[in-house]
């Protein structure tokens, strides 16, 4: 049966239901970022890598807030993505990869790799057709990278930019675009690592100096033959 | 026990014509006019057809203000498989997934001659290899909407609700789609077509859309264009 009054716990309800509702309408623009990531293909560098996640990078968030009435705060968290999508590509893309239990350091016990990379975030920018008149939604990011040994004496040093775009469409909401956008721009981040890292100028000379250092040992080593020879009087 | 039976009473025939008469009627009325061009060069046609070899169909995403749109892409490749079942399209995300990164707006081939760059890789020669690409098509366009005009106002009351006005549109479409043959790592062909049409919106109490099927007669007159260079039976 239906009750024919309305009692005061039950307004008291409807209120806070009331409340809560305008309370959500007010809020940000939530967006977290999903996607799935192919492995590259190509032969992997010949490198038993170590990773490490910073906090501040692997729970990345990026805060808009709005400039005025008419617009609406965004909350764009990158970080589970980042994690998974930079997992995938360093898996595929080197031949060993090794994650570390803690930041590098002299004090830090961390298994034994031949380099570790340290990912950050320094930059995300988003544009929507609202902000520029065009109809395609963007996200710009700028990675900086440490590439340190185990006990983090840095190795090298450096930026680099992604982007990714994604056109307006029918019936697909404005998270749902930024949220594109932004797999765009960690694919296109993940392509431009793959095709670079060897040609940064302080990892290809960190490379050349391994390549050559075996060679070195090779040659300083004592063989059977100059050991004879040495001892032949 | 009581069984029921539905018999279907078919209409008199006047009634079925008028039925038939009034749904073409309400087609030519609900779908605006559109304009095509379609331009060709194509050389080296495969006469006998691609045989078991694939083809994929890729949108060019290089320009910072517009992309080509996946459904374009989609719909081109369903013309062409649909119409020639012989012919395998590969899906465009599967075929870019499948040799990430190298087929990114980023790293994306811009010249035939770039495929050979790639091929030196051997893993990604591998790929290609059990794709069994033959033809590797890439479209670049864009439909856009121009000239709106008109304006529409709608109400709602305690009575009901409806629409008043009338609002017009064009759409303009163009795209070029670029054939590289994969073996001989040439450009064999180039497919233009360009299609505009004017889309009206008039209301009274329920707004009707008389919508111009723009994009979809640009991507019928690019397949068309692209099923007779691929395909034996056109």
């Amino acid at each position: 049966m239906l009750p024919s009054v309305i009692t005061a716990p039950d307004l008291r309800l409807l209120v806070a239901l009331l409340v809560v509702a305008l309370l959500t309408g007010c809020g940000p623009t939530r967006v977290k970022v999903e996607g799935s990531f192919p492995a590259p293909l190509m032969e992997p560098v010949p490198l038993k890598l170590g990773i490490w996640y910073p906090e501040e990078f692997a729970t990345h968030e990026f805060f808009d807030e709005a400039k005025s009435r008419s617009e609406s705060s965004w909350v764009v968290n990158t970080g589970e993505a980042q994690v998974s999508m930079w997992d995938t590509l360093l898996k595929g893309m080197f031949t060993e990869l090794v994650p570390m239990k803690g930041e590098p350091s002299p004090q830090q016990m961390n298994p034994v790799v031949d380099a570790v990379l340290i990912p950050f975030v320094d930059e995300l920018q988003y544009a929507i057709p609202q902000h520029t008149n065009v109809k395609v939604y963007e996200i710009w990011m700028r990675y900086r990278f440490q590439l340190v040994t185990t006990s983090g004496k840095p190795i090298a040093e450096w930026t680099m930019p992604s982007y990714g775009k994604t056109p307006t469409a029918f019936l697909r909401s404005d998270q749902a675009a930024v949220n594109l956008a932004a797999v765009m721009a960690l694919r296109d981040a993940g392509a431009n690592f793959a095709t670079s890292f060897t040609r940064v100028p302080d990892v290809a000379a960190w490379m050349e100096g391994r390549r050559r250092a075996p060679a070195k040992r090779a040659t300083r080593a004592p063989t059977a033959e100059t050991v004879m020879e040495a001892a032949t009087p | 026990m009581i069984s029921l039976h539905k018999s279907k009473v078919k209409a008199p025939w006047p009634y079925r014509l008028i039925a038939a008469l009034g749904v073409f009627t309400a087609a030519l009325l609900t779908s605006g006019c559109v304009t095509s061009t379609v331009d060709e060069m194509v050389f080296n046609e495969p006469t006998e057809g691609i045989g078991d070899s694939t083809v994929v169909i890729l949108g060019r995403r290089h320009a910072s203000d517009y992309e080509t749109e996946p459904d374009f892409i989609e719909c081109v490749g369903d013309h062409i498989s649909s119409r020639d079942k012989s012919i395998t399209v590969i899906n465009e995300i599967d075929f870019v997934n499948a040799l990430y990164p190298w087929f990114e707006p980023r790293t994306a081939p811009l010249h035939p001659a770039d495929i050979e760059r790639l091929l030196e890789q051997d893993p990604v020669a591998q790929r290609m290899l059990e794709l069994k690409t033959e033809y590797m098509i890439w479209v670049d366009g864009v439909t856009v909407r121009s000239d709106s005009a008109g304006s529409m106002t709608c109400g709602i009351g305690p009575g009901g609700a409806g629409c008043f006005g009338f609002g017009t549109w064009s759409n303009d479409s163009d795209y070029e789609a670029v054939i590289w043959d994969f073996t001989d790592r040439a450009e064999v062909g180039r497919v233009n077509t360009t299609a505009t049409g004017q889309s009206y919106m008039p209301a009274v109490i329920v707004p009707i859309p008389i919508i111009a099927p723009v994009q979809g007669t640009a991507c019928d007159g690019i397949g068309d264009q692209l099923l007779q260079f691929l395909s034996s039976e056109y």
